[in-house]
């Protein structure tokens, strides 16, 4: 009763992650035991946790598979990650966690083109090139990252967390997040100048 | 200094992650450095075209499909747990007989023989004759004798029409520890 009473306060379901909506809410009813609520838990850190494993796994399928697992373990450590109080922190360290000890598994890397989600046959042809292209030069501009540098580009240029933050995730310090981003994104322009200039 | 050892800063200025003195002094360097001007436009130029990329959404079905696949392993473990939980009963009860049988079994006598034959003495070798004591086939002592190691001598055996006396073996729990008890029998026994 208490997990359906939060749950009516929570508001619709519209399959994107709510970043305004009170994270606290589904938190709490999905303690209480519904399985409801925590598909509405899911709901909202869905995009993050999915997003960003298929940045540092760079196949679809295999960040599924890791995302997955990250759900399954925030369901057993519902309290853990509530009191944490900084859930989203919580699951980006779980999900980079989980997607290296599957990188450490995998050890075979797929191709690029299974990589993302297929174009909608109804889209536009030029728009679905240009976009295909551009998803094709970041899969492959992190792919000439090692491990930890990509995991700090990703938290932090792509996902926007601050310095600190991404240093909390990865259980590093601040000094080390600069260095590796700097590194980082250096060796991403080297490669896509390269790039785009082997293209044109 | 040289521009390769501007290249860090730089880099972290294309991402706005230098405090305030030090990004001044990263746009002083860049407004007299050309060269440097075209690394800090390529970081950027690099990092927007990422980050458009990564922003551009998926399939709203990649996400239902994950959220389908922990919903199902989540009720299967439900399911798991309610079978568990009607079985608990049984459970409980296989182990406390497993418990009662562990504890009868951890308060056994240690040193129980575990077989007394009769043997005829033509069969025993190495025996100690010297103290016979009379103990009847099967019979338990209380207290069982220390082990004795006993040298090997021959038995005089004299062909005298004595009857056969009693020969008890008791099997120790060392294997290489064998105690026969040699009682003399009285005539007519």
């Amino acid at each position: 009763m208490k997990a359906l009473a939060l749950l009516a306060t929570v508001g619709p379901m519209d399959g994107s992650e709510e970043r305004s909506e009170p994270a606290a809410l589904p938190l709490e009813a999905a303690k209480a035991g519904g399985l409801a609520a925590f598909e509405l838990l899911m709901r909202q850190h869905e995009r993050l946790v999915l997003v960003t494993a298929l940045r540092l796994l760079g196949v679809l399928e295999d960040a599924q598979d890791a995302s997955q697992e990250v759900f399954l373990r925030l369901y057993r450590n519902l309290n853990k990650a509530g009191a944490s109080g900084n859930l989203p922190g919580w699951l980006y360290r779980v999900t980079v966690n989980v997607c290296h000890d599957a990188q450490r598994k995998r050890r075979v890397s797929a191709s690029v083109e299974d990589a993302g989600e297929l174009p909608a046959p109804s889209a536009d042809p030029q728009r679905v090139a240009v976009e295909t292209e551009r998803r094709r030069a970041l899969e492959m501009s992190l792919r000439m990252l090692s491990q930890k540098e990509r995991a700090v580009l990703v938290l932090r240029d792509l996902e926007g967390l601050s310095t600190e933050e991404v240093a909390r995730v990865l259980g590093t310090t601040e000094a080390t997040v600069r260095s590796q981003i700097s590194k980082a994104r250096v060796k991403v322009r080297d490669f896509l100048e390269r790039y785009f200039r082997r293209r044109t | 200094m040289n521009c390769s050892d501007w290249e860090e800063r730089i880099a972290l200025h294309a991402g706005g992650d230098l405090p305030p003195a030090e990004a001044a002094e990263v746009e002083r360097h860049l407004r007299e450095c050309a060269g440097c001007q075209v690394l800090a436009s390529g970081l950027k130029q690099s990092l927007a075209l990422l980050k458009e990329a990564h922003h551009e959404p998926l399939a709203p079905a990649h996400f239902s499909a994950v959220r389908a696949r922990v919903v199902a392993e989540l009720e299967q473990q439900q399911r798991r747990g309610s079978l568990w939980a009607r079985r608990r009963p049984w459970g409980y009860g296989l182990a406390a007989v497993a418990v009662a049988l562990l504890v009868m079994l951890a308060l056994r006598p240690e040193r129980i023989p575990v077989a007394a034959t009769r043997q005829p003495l033509s069969n025993v070798r190495g025996s100690d004759v010297s103290e016979p004591r009379t103990l009847e086939s099967g019979m338990v002592p209380n207290r069982p004798p220390p082990h004795r190691r006993v040298a090997r001598r021959k038995v005089n055996r004299e062909p005298a029409p004595q009857p056969e006396p009693l020969i008890v073996k008791l099997q120790t729990d060392d294997p290489n520890v064998v105690i026969y008890w040699i009682a003399d029998r009285k005539k007519g026994d």
